[in-house]
């Protein structure tokens, strides 16, 4: 589901917690690529898929 | 000779009365109307009129995709297709008040595949809006499903009723009897005294069009009882689209119906205008802005606050609740987003969702470093001609 893709934390930069998740999929011939910014809700259904792969044994990079 | 009495009190029970001195009760359904118990359909966008994601797509061959909204097409390493939102312009479905459909086109065959490979399209419900149907009770109902088919392929094909909650299954079958040709399919499907939806906003039925599949999904036999779920019967009567590429397999007018009908007695398919039917369709996505639908112009994605010079969040009142908080799909790539103010850009790569967004509101900020002024407001703008940004709460 997630092939290819980069899938990590975005901070809050006044918080400084993990407010959501960006999921990059690979760029096209233009440097531009699809991305989905995803809550930490688990009723988000792919907030679910990304707790799924991680049950598969994956990590969630940390956030910059 | 006198008319018979209009009871204000039979019409609420459903009996009508009986006309010039008749004895016997008329029920509602007897005299071929529907009492329905819900007041809008229960399939959202049957007549596949709203398409907020776009209305054709190449190359299809994996993962999730939407050519109508609530309509999912997934295939999985069975072919590639192109899926489109087809313009009717004539024919049975056309002469019946449909105007668009759901056109699957098998650009890539593979006539062969493997165990596991499958190609569904399907419609998914919340379980609080199945509550009527009594699932899993003593007084459960009956359902029926009807809808417009047309494809190249004269066969036999599959609609499932899955039941997540529960992991449970019953089918349904239709023959397409003429090629080329739109044609109405009525099925019914018994009532399951087993197994009640949940009463929440989760996922708790699937109605699956199974239209290809490997031997996983073959292997049984169409269930016309509720059982327990089995692969092996999910596609017992392959309908093979991915087989050749010839094949094309087109849908619209999809109505699911509590109780038993036939095609006689099924009341119509309750068009709603296309304002309330997008309304509904954008509990699960809401297309928000594009520059390609602003004439490519630098287009407004929302206002935003700087809260100091590395800082800013923008908020969108989304147009209804959507089903839980949405994920924000979009374009990423270098200039992509500015925030504008002072007459000065601050450019941006992506956007992101804080946690402080909900059902109802979606607060956003910068993805990635940004510099603005403190204390200014500004405002967030698509700057790339791809960039868009939309918000997903499907099932």
């Amino acid at each position: 589901m997630f092939e290819g893709c980069t899938i990590k934390y975005i901070k809050d930069t006044l918080t400084d917690e993990n407010q959501s998740i960006m999921v990059t999929y690979p760029a096209n011939e233009n440097g531009i690529s699809k991305a989905m910014s995803v809550p930490l809700d688990e009723n988000n259904t792919d907030y679910q898929n990304i707790l799924a792969w991680v049950a598969e044994g994956n990590t969630i990079a940390e956030a910059d | 000779m006198a008319l018979s009495k209009i009871d204000v009190a039979n019409m609420l029970t459903g009996v009508t009365p009986v006309a010039n001195g008749g004895t016997a009760a008329t029920t509602l359904a007897g005299a071929g109307l529907a009492k329905r118990p819900n007041a809008k359909p229960i399939i959202i966008n049957g007549d596949m009129a709203v398409a907020q994601r776009g209305t054709s797509f190449t190359g299809v061959s994996s993962g999730s995709n939407f050519p109508v909204d609530r309509f999912e097409f997934y295939p999985t390493n069975l072919g590639t297709y192109t899926i489109i939102q087809e313009a009717l312009t004539s024919g049975e479905a056309y002469n019946n008040g449909f105007r668009t459909a759901l056109r699957i086109d098998t650009t890539t065959a593979d006539a062969s595949p493997a165990s596991t490979d499958y190609a569904i399209l399907r419609t998914k419900f919340e379980g609080q809006d199945l509550q009527m149907i009594k699932k899993g009770t003593a007084n459960a109902e009956k359902l029926t499903l009807a809808f417009w088919v047309k494809s190249n392929k004269t066969t036999t094909g599959q609609v499932n009723l899955f039941d997540i909650d529960n992991n449970r299954l019953v089918s349904g079958t239709y023959t397409i009897s003429s090629a080329n040709t739109w044609e109405k399919k009525v099925i019914n499907f018994p009532a399951d005294t087993t197994g009640a939806f949940d009463d929440n906003n989760a996922l708790s039925l699937i109605v699956e069009f199974f239209l290809d599949g490997g031997s996983n999904f073959t292997s049984g036999t169409a269930p016309t009882s509720w059982e327990t779920q089995s692969n092996g019967d999910r596609n017992a009567n392959n309908f093979a689209i991915g087989s050749s590429t010839d094949n094309d397999f087109a849908i619209t007018g999809v109505q699911l119906e509590v109780g038993e009908y036939t095609s006689s007695t099924l009341s119509p398919f309750q068009h709603e205008s296309y304002g309330d039917n997008l309304a509904r369709c954008q509990r699960y996505y809401y297309f928000h802005v594009s520059e390609t639908i602003n004439n490519d112009y630098d287009t407004t994605i929302c206002l935003t606050s700087q809260y100091n010079s590395s800082s800013m969040k923008g908020y969108i009142h989304l147009p209804t609740q959507m089903r839980t908080t949405p994920t924000l799909n979009q374009n990423t790539g270098t200039n992509m987003y500015r925030v504008y103010e002072s007459n000065s850009n601050a450019t941006m790569t992506s956007i992101s969702l804080t946690n402080e967004s909900t059902f109802n509101t979606a607060v956003v900020n910068h993805g990635s470093s940004i510099s603005v002024t403190q204390g200014s407001c500004g405002n967030l703008q698509t700057m790339d001609g791809t960039a868009f940004v939309a918000f997903n709460a499907e099932l």
